[in-house]
């Protein structure tokens, strides 16, 4: 099967999640609705850790080389965050971002067909490859999050009804992501010493993942100092999450990016 | 915190100093570190090596010290320990690097950036200057709570000391840190290495090749348009691997591998298995072409440096080849030899290094060339005295991490 299956699978979870969304929008109306999107999401979710599940077993190799393997891993994880804030906090609009985000990173997978290819190179080949590459996505995941929390606060504050709670959401995810993001960096220095012979070698993708923990860094230190200066919060956790996005698919198309040995493989 | 609506009206410089004063001192440092840039020419060499870079991270720790326990309530020293300099310093380390992450680090034609140094922003002034300030802040906060230690601080100290220590020991260890390449052929000694400038360097032991083994995965199959040589379907990107038996489909051509060669040798019109040296694979397709029922079977070969390749036909529009084949795993079989020849048996594979006395021997390259038939086997030695000190910094911030996590978690609406 390995990616050739993916539409058939990607939209029965596509059915599924819009179908829970709509039940989900009905619910602010009827609230014992929620239940029912709860179990379109989880039945959707399970099809998809199916798929991957398969894709891993097939491939004989773990299926994180590619940038849309990559997309593959967030639209995996964005559910369970979802999940977990949702049964924490009770926000349905944060359960509702997570599957659209999710339901968009599969549409793009479904629209550039994936490779099928089953080699990876050898320095790939180490137990570090797949807790490295695992721990960096979910850490993304969550940051993700954490910035639909800040574009909800900035929208919250236009409108004029801010609330202090939006903003411990967003620390509260950012705490998780950045413990993630710093594990999936030392991972890496750890893994480079096994593989290249050195922990840091300021690699353009290196540069931009000490910077995405740099950008956080300051989120982090600005919130504990100035827990009232909520707009500026809001800002600096904008923009760490554009570092972000430069240092996962930016990277590619920077003048740095050929002396990197972390561009995704693209056949 | 300061409260907004009786926040008193202070002038610049006034105590305690805040972000204007933080960021006006590091944006100061940054422009003199870039006057120095300019103003200095030629490239630095910053480098200190054993036992000068011990003595600096000793005299380090104990002005910060000092600083700490004898100046505590002067002006700089309050302030470096309060938030606005650590951010101020963050913000501009992180200016700095993102510059580095735009401007490649290789020699430029350009005038501003190599006056400026930012295509070495590693070893440019106004880094190290930055940094220092930024180490500093991180120092002596680590010492203010170490001194007030409290339990729930233990998160705060293995981040922030950890940090210190990895980022310390990392630049100071570069001094000491030996980075060796050495080539390698079959049933020969070894023991000149040459490092990062191409100097020559004799090592204290020798590396004697018994063989280099490469494995590799089975060739790709690719369907290229006869005029211009470009795979044609997706961008190139789904090609399958050979394996005897199996059905692909390409475009219109439903394909069957009949038969598939790993090694082989051309005798007259076909493929029959060989191990010569430089003996490439080759695999015997039948091509249907759904549209018109029509099949057409050949040879195919991707060749080696020793045989030309051989592609197969299909109309006046596509062709099949096979692609190189791609390493799945190199090693070598090796002896290390000491100077009272004592020999050391191994195998060097990539993520699979061998500690010898202090070095560190990994599998780097090989004659891509040659492919599998390669008798040269490229090892890099690595010498780095401070990597326990190093690896004490990152398992501390390994450690601070989960504390990280658990903190996060307890944050809830109220």
């Amino acid at each position: 099967m390995t990616w050739i299956d993916f539409p058939l699978y990607s939209g029965i979870v596509f059915v599924l999640w819009v179908v829970g969304l709509v039940v989900l929008l009905i619910s602010y109306k009827k609230k014992p609705l929620i239940k029912v999107a709860n179990i379109l999401f989880a039945l959707g979710w399970v099809v998809l850790i199916v798929f991957v599940a398969k894709l891993w077993n097939e491939l004989d190799r773990p299926p994180m080389r590619t940038l849309g393997e990559t997309r593959l891993w967030y639209s995996t994880f964005l559910p369970l965050i979802g999940f977990v804030t949702y049964f924490r906090w009770k926000y349905k609009w944060f359960l509702g971002y997570s599957f659209i985000m999710a339901i968009v990173f599969l549409a793009i997978n479904y629209l550039n067909p994936e490779t099928y290819s089953k080699t990876l190179m050898p320095a790939l080949q180490s137990v570090w490859f797949v807790p490295h590459v695992l721990v960096y996505l979910f850490s993304y995941a969550v940051l993700a999050a954490s910035s639909i929390v800040a574009i909800k606060g900035w929208y919250d504050s236009y409108k004029g009804d801010f609330k202090l709670e939006t903003l411990k959401l967003a620390d509260n995810l950012v705490y998780i992501g950045f413990a993630f993001l710093t594990l999936g960096l030392l991972f890496g220095a750890l893994w480079a010493k096994e593989a290249w012979g050195h922990y840091w070698t300021w690699d353009p993708k290196e540069v931009w993942a000490f910077l995405t923990w740099m950008g956080y860094l300051i989120y982090i230190h600005y919130r504990h100092f100035h827990p009232q200066k909520t707009k500026q919060s809001l800002t600096i956790l904008a923009l760490a999450f554009v570092v972000l996005l430069v240092c996962w698919f930016g990277v590619n198309y920077l003048p740095v990016a050929n002396t990197s040995v972390h561009t995704y493989t693209q056949y | 915190m300061s409260n907004n609506t009786t926040q008193i009206r202070r002038n610049l410089w006034d105590a305690p100093w805040g972000y204007v004063e933080s960021f006006f001192i590091g944006i100061g440092l940054m422009l003199t570190g870039f006057f120095l840039e300019i103003s200095s020419s030629g490239s630095l060499d910053f480098t200190v090596s054993y036992p000068y870079n011990l003595y600096f991270l000793l005299g380090y720790v104990g002005f910060l010290l000092i600083l700490y326990f004898g100046f505590r309530n002067t002006q700089v020293v309050r302030w470096l320990t309060k938030v606005p300099a650590s951010i101020s310093s963050i913000v501009l380390i992180t200016f700095l690097v993102m510059i580095m992450g735009i401007v490649p680090q290789i020699p430029s034609e350009n005038n501003i950036i190599t006056n400026l140094g930012l295509n070495k922003i590693t070893s440019n002034w106004a880094f190290l200057l930055v940094l220092f300030q930024f180490l500093t802040c991180l120092g002596l906060i680590t010492i203010k709570r170490i001194v007030q230690f409290k339990t729930e601080n233990i998160g705060f100290i293995l981040n922030h000391l950890g940090l210190f220590l990895a980022l310390v020991a990392g630049m100071l260890g570069t001094g000491d840190l030996q980075r060796l390449s050495l080539n390698t052929f079959e049933n020969k000694h070894s023991w000149v290495a040459t490092d990062i400038n191409n100097k020559e360097v004799e090592l204290p032991f020798a590396v004697y090749l018994n063989e280099f083994l490469i494995e590799e995965y089975n060739p790709k199959l690719a369907l290229i348009d006869n005029v211009s040589g470009e795979v044609v379907e997706n961008d190139g990107k789904n090609l399958y691997l050979i394996n005897k038996d199996e059905d692909y489909i390409y475009k219109n051509y439903q394909v069957n591998v009949e038969k598939f060669h790993t090694s082989s040798g051309r005798i007259g019109d076909r493929y029959m298995p060989v191990s010569d040296i430089g003996s490439p694979p080759s695999a015997y397709l039948s091509v249907k072409n759904i549209e018109n029922d029509s099949i057409v079977k050949g040879w195919i070969s991707c060749g080696s440096f020793a045989h030309p390749y051989q592609s197969l036909k299909l109309d006046s529009k596509y062709s099949f080849v096979m692609t190189i084949p791609e390493a799945k795993k190199f090693s070598s079989d090796i002896d290390i030899v000491s100077k009272e020849g004592d020999k050391t048996k191994t195998v060097l594979e990539v993520n699979k290094p061998y500690k010898y006395n202090g070095w560190k021997l990994y599998q780097l390259s090989y004659n891509e060339k040659m492919g599998k038939w390669s008798k040269l086997s490229v090892i890099e030695l690595v010498r780095d005295p401070w990597l326990p000190v190093i690896y004490t910094g990152i398992f501390m911030m390994i450690a601070g991490a989960f504390y990280m996590f658990w903190v996060g978690n307890k944050i809830t609406k109220n």
